[in-house]
C-alpha cells in the first residue's frame, strides 16, 4: 500500500506579484496615516488633529459671526460690513497650515532616512523617485483636505444662513471652485518647502525649527523693512514675505485683497508676477526634493 | 538560590543575596510586561533567559534602577536601586542598544564613563578595561567606523573600567563572532572567579549553558524556572526523560527495558536505537547496564536527549 | 559634571546647524541697519515693537535657544545614549546643570552679541538702551534654556510643543489678552528691559523691575528643578 506524506511546511508564494505601481501606493498610503498619527499611539495624534481642529473651528466661528450679522441686521450685511469670506478665510489659514506643514511634514522624510528604513524601500521596485513622490502625494493630500474641509464648513454656514440660500448659491457658486484652487495652492506650497527642507536633515526637529523660523523671521522683517521703503523696492522686499507667497495667489484667484495682504506693498505688483513667484517657491524647492530622492540608491 | 512560585529549586543556604526581585510587576497600559516575580541572585554567573518579549529586557531595567517598577521592590546590596546614584559606583551595565556616541573614539567613550564614576588612576584603568576586551588597536578610531562587535566589546569595556562587582548585561552576544563568544567566556568566566555577581541575558542557550551557575527562565513575563538547569529539569517530573540507546539487539532490549520500574515507555526508531522514557534517570543508569549483561546485549552508546538546557526551556516555553 | 559638559557641546555644535543660527541671529542686526539708513531715526516705538518685541525676543531668540537646548536631552533620548549618563553615580542635578550650561554657551554670545548689534545700531550707539537690550536678552536665553532643557526630558514632541508655546502662546494670544503676558518668558524680558531702560516699550503695562527679576530667577529654579525630578523619575530608554 503506498502512502504520500504532505509536506506543510515554508511554501513559496505563488501568487500575483505587484510591482512599482503597488508600491507607489503602498508608500502614498503609509504617508497618509503617519502624517495623521495613525498606528503610533496617542501622543502622535495630537499634534495634526489639534491643527486641523483648528482649522476647522475659526472656519465654523466665521460661520456663525456671519450668520448671526444677517440675522441681526438683515441680509447682505455680511458682504456690507466686509466680514471675514473664503478669501479672508485662507489668509489666516495659511499660517496655520504652514506651521502644521512644518511640525508634521518633517516626520514622513526625517525618520525613514534616520533609521535607515529607507533602503528597504528602495531594494523594492520603488525608486527614490517614486518613494518622494508618493510622500509628497501623500502629504499633499492631508493639507489639501484640511484646506479644503473648513472652506466647505463655511460655506456651508453662509449658505444655510443666509435668508435666502437659493439667491446665495446663484450669487456665490463661483466661491466654490476658487477657494478650491486657492487652497491647493497654499498646500502644495506647504507641503513642498516643508519637504524640501526635511530632505537635508534626518532630524525631524531642526526641520521644524528652521521652517517655523523662516516663516516667523521673514515676515516682522519683510513687513517692517517694506514699510520703509518706497516704490518697487518695498514692493519686492514684500515679496519675501513668505507667510504671504501663497495668499497672493489667493487674491489673484478671488479678485480682492484678503485682510492679510491688504497692508502688503506686493499686492500692488501684476498678478503674473505674484503668480510666478509663487511657482518658483514651489517649483524650484520641489525640483531639488525630487533631485535629492532620485539620487539615492539602497 | 530561592524564589517562590512554579519550581523550587536547591542550592547553598543563603549569604545575603547581592540583588532581591521582590514580587515585581510592572504594565505599560494595559500590557504586563512583567507579573510578579521574585528571585534573589548570589555571586556568580546567572543566566536570564526566555524568548522575544518574554520580559526580559523589561526586568534587566528594573533591577539596573532604568525603569521604575508598577509594584514591588528590587534592591540591591540592601539598598533600592532606584533613584540611587552611588549605587552605580559598584554596578556596571550594558544594555541591548548599540549605544554609543559615534563621534567620539574608542579610548575616550571609556574614559568618559570612568571618568563619570570618579575612578582614580584612569588611564591605567582604561587600559585594562580596553586590553580586557581586546580592543587596543582599533582604541583610536572613531566608534562609527567599528564594526557591530566591535562597538559591543567597546561598551563592555565602558561597564567595565569602574571595576564593579556587579555586571548587568542585556543580549551582549549580539554582533560576535565564534571567536569573540570564546573570548566573551573566557572574560565572564574570569570576572565570575573574582568574586562578582554576573547577570547575562542571551538567547544564545548553549553559550549560556556553558557560563551560567544559575538560570532564570522568563516566560510571558512570569518566572518560570530558576536554579541550575539540571535541577530544573529534575523538577520538571510530568516530563520523562528521553534516553537513546543504541545497541546490537534493540527489540530484546526493549522487551527487557520495559519491565523496569523506572522506565515509562520505549520505542523503537526506524534506525534501530530505542529511546526509553523514563522519570527516574538515577534507577535507569544503574538497571540499564545489569539488564543488558543478563541479556548478553553489547550496549554501544547510551546517551540523554533533553539533558539540556534548549530542552528545559523548550518544554518550558510549550507549556 | 566637566565630561557631561564637553560631551553637550560636542553634540550640539555641528558646523550646518551653527552657520544656520548665525544666520538667523544675524537677520536683526541687518534690519537695524536698513531701517536706520533708510529712514534715519526710526519710531522708537515701532522699533521696539516690530524689531526688538516681534523679531528679537518673539522669534529669533526663542527658535535659536529652542533648536539648541531641546536637543541637548531630546537627542540623547531619541539616540538611546542618556542611559551612558544616568547610570552613573553622578547626582541628577549634575547632569541636568552642564546640559543647560553648554546651551547657554552656545546660544548666549551668538543672541548677545546678535542683540548688543541690533540696540547699538537701533538706538544710536546710546550705551543704556544696548545695555537694557543685551541683559534682558541674555535673561531671555537663561529662562528659554531652561524651559526648553526640560521640555526635551518630559516629551517626545519637545520641538512642536515649543514651537506652539512661542507661536501661539507668547506670538498670538499674548498680543491681546494681556494675562497671558504675566505668564510669558518674552514679557518678562520685556519687562526686565524696562525695568533697566524705561523707554523701551513705554506703551506696555509691565510687571515691575522687581517682580520681573523674581519671575526670571522662579522660571530660571523651577524649570531646572523640574529638569532634575524628571532626571530622577523617568523611564531612561
Amino acid at each position: 500500500m503506498t502512502g504520500t506524506v504532505f509536506d506543510i511546511g515554508y511554501q513559496r508564494y505563488t501568487g500575483i506579484r505587484e510591482g512599482r505601481g503597488r508600491g507607489r501606493i503602498a508608500v502614498f498610503k503609509d504617508g497618509i496615516r503617519t502624517a495623521l498619527g495613525f498606528g503610533r499611539g496617542a501622543q502622535a495624534k495630537v499634534l495634526p488633529w489639534f491643527f486641523i481642529a483648528v482649522l476647522a473651528a475659526i472656519a465654523q466661528v466665521m460661520a456663525l459671526i456671519a450668520g448671526a450679522a444677517e440675522r441681526i441686521a438683515g441680509p447682505g450685511t455680511a458682504e456690507r460690513m466686509n466680514l471675514p469670506s473664503h478669501s479672508d478665510y485662507n489668509g489666516i489659514a495659511s499660517i496655520i497650515m504652514f506651521v502644521f506643514a512644518a511640525l508634521v511634514g518633517p516626520e514622513l522624510l526625517c525618520r525613514d532616512r534616520r533609521d535607515g528604513v529607507i533602503n528597504l524601500y528602495l531594494v523594492r521596485p520603488l525608486t527614490g523617485s517614486d518613494y518622494v513622490m508618493s510622500r509628497w502625494a501623500a502629504f499633499m493630500a492631508v493639507m489639501t483636505a484640511a484646506a479644503w474641509l473648513p472652506q466647505f464648513v463655511l460655506f456651508l454656514g453662509l449658505w444655510m444662513s443666509d435668508p435666502s440660500p437659493l439667491d446665495y448659491l446663484a450669487k456665490h457658486w463661483r466661491d466654490v471652485p476658487r477657494f478650491l484652487a486657492a487652497g491647493a495652492a497654499m498646500a502644495a506650497y506647504a507641503t513642498t518647502l516643508a519637504l524640501f527642507v526635511a530632505s537635508f536633515t534626518t532630524r525631524r526637529a531642526y526641520a521644524s525649527v528652521f521652517l517655523v523660523g523662516v516663516f516667523l523671521i521673514t515676515a516682522p522683517f519683510t513687513i517692517g523693512l517694506a514699510m520703509e521703503t518706497e516704490g518697487a523696492l518695498g514692493q519686492w522686499i514684500s515679496m519675501f514675505n513668505l507667510t504671504n507667497i501663497p495668499v497672493h495667489v489667493n487674491d489673484v484667484i478671488f479678485g480682492e485683497e484678503s485682510e492679510i495682504t491688504s497692508e502688503a506693498p506686493a499686492r500692488l505688483l501684476p498678478a503674473w508676477v505674484r503668480v510666478g513667484w509663487y511657482f518658483a517657491w514651489t517649483i524650484v524647492p520641489g525640483l531639488v526634493l525630487w533631485s535629492r530622492y532620485r539620487k539615492l540608491t539602497p | 538560590m530561592s524564589h517562590n512560585g512554579d519550581l523550587v529549586v536547591s542550592g547553598a543556604p543563603a549569604a545575603a543575596p547581592v540583588i532581591r526581585v521582590n514580587g515585581v510587576s510592572r504594565w505599560f497600559g494595559a500590557v504586563v510586561a512583567v507579573s510578579e516575580v521574585t528571585f534573589d541572585i548570589m555571586p556568580g554567573i546567572t543566566g536570564l533567559l526566555g524568548p522575544n518579549g518574554a520580559g526580559k529586557t523589561t526586568l534587566l531595567r528594573m533591577m539596573t534602577g532604568l525603569a521604575a517598577t508598577s509594584t514591588g521592590t528590587v534592591t540591591v546590596f540592601g539598598e533600592p536601586v532606584r533613584d540611587n546614584p552611588p549605587l552605580y559606583r559598584r554596578i556596571g551595565v550594558m544594555s541591548e542598544h548599540e549605544t554609543v556616541y559615534g563621534f567620539m573614539k574608542g579610548r575616550e567613550f571609556v574614559t568618559m564613563m570612568g571618568r563619570l564614576r570618579g575612578i582614580p588612576n584612569l588611564e591605567a584603568a582604561v587600559d585594562h578595561a580596553i586590553g580586557l576586551v581586546d580592543l587596543a588597536d582599533a582604541q583610536h578610531r572613531s566608534m562609527e567606523t567599528y564594526s557591530r562587535g566591535m562597538r559591543q566589546r567597546m561598551r563592555l569595556a565602558g561597564a567595565l573600567v569602574h571595576d564593579p562587582e556587579i555586571l548587568i548585561l542585556d543580549e551582549p552576544l549580539n554582533g560576535a563572532d565564534p571567536r569573540q563568544r570564546v573570548h566573551f567566556k573566557h572574560l565572564l568566566q574570569q570576572l565570575a572567579t573574582e568574586g562578582r555577581t554576573i547577570v547575562l541575558s542571551s538567547h544564545i542557550l548553549e553559550e549560556v549553558e556553558q557560563v551560567a551557575d544559575t538560570v532564570l527562565l522568563v516566560v510571558n513575563g512570569k518566572l518560570a524556572a530558576a536554579g541550575g538547569f539540571r535541577a530544573i529539569r529534575a523538577a520538571l517530573n510530568q516530563r520523562p526523560y528521553h534516553v537513546r540507546v543504541i545497541c546490537d539487539s534493540p527489540r530484546r532490549l526493549a522487551a527487557a527495558v520495559v519491565a523496569l520500574d523506572s522506565v515509562d515507555a520505549v520505542h523503537v526508531d526506524p534506525d534501530g536505537a530505542i529511546v526509553v522514557l523514563s522519570r527516574n534517570v538515577l534507577d535507569l543508569q544503574i538497571e540499564l547496564p545489569k539488564l543488558a549483561r543478563s541479556e548478553t546485549i553489547t550496549l554501544r552508546r547510551v546517551e540523554p536527549l533533553d539533558d539540556s538546557l534548549e530542552s528545559v526551556f523548550g518544554y518550558l516555553v510549550e507549556n | 559634571m566637566l565630561s557631561i559638559y564637553q560631551l553637550t557641546l560636542r553634540q550640539l555644535s555641528g558646523r550646518a546647524r551653527l552657520l544656520i543660527l548665525v544666520v538667523l541671529a544675524v537677520m536683526p542686526v541687518v534690519t537695524a541697519a536698513l531701517l536706520l539708513a533708510e529712514s534715519g531715526t526710526d519710531s522708537v516705538s515701532d522699533f521696539d515693537i516690530g524689531v526688538l518685541s516681534a523679531g528679537l525676543f518673539g522669534s529669533i531668540l526663542p527658535l535659536v535657544v529652542l533648536a539648541i537646548a531641546a536637543s541637548a536631552f531630546a537627542n540623547e533620548i531619541e539616540d538611546r545614549t542618556l542611559a551612558n549618563l544616568t547610570l552613573s553615580p553622578v547626582p541628577r542635578w549634575r547632569i541636568a546643570l552642564p546640559k543647560l550650561l553648554a546651551s547657554i554657551t552656545i546660544a548666549g554670545p551668538l543672541i548677545a552679541l546678535s542683540a548688543f548689534l541690533t540696540a547699538h545700531i537701533g538706538f544710536l550707539g546710546e550705551w543704556k538702551a544696548t545695555i537694557a537690550v543685551t541683559v534682558s536678552a541674555i535673561a531671555a536665553v537663561v529662562m528659554y534654556a531652561s524651559l526648553f532643557i526640560w521640555l526635551g526630558l518630559k516629551s517626545p514632541q519637545a520641538v512642536g510643543v515649543g514651537l506652539l508655546y512661542i507661536v501661539l502662546w507668547e506670538g498670538f494670544f499674548a498680543g491681546f489678552i494681556t494675562g497671558v503676558r504675566m505668564l510669558s518668558i518674552r514679557y518678562y524680558a520685556i519687562a526686565l528691559m524696562h525695568g533697566l531702560d524705561e523707554r523701551r516699550f513705554v506703551d506696555y503695562d509691565h510687571l515691575s523691575m522687581t517682580a520681573a527679576v523674581v519671575m526670571t530667577a522662579l522660571v530660571i529654579g523651577g524649570f531646572f528643578f523640574l529638569s532634575v525630578r524628571r532626571l530622577r523619575r523617568m523611564d531612561v530608554p
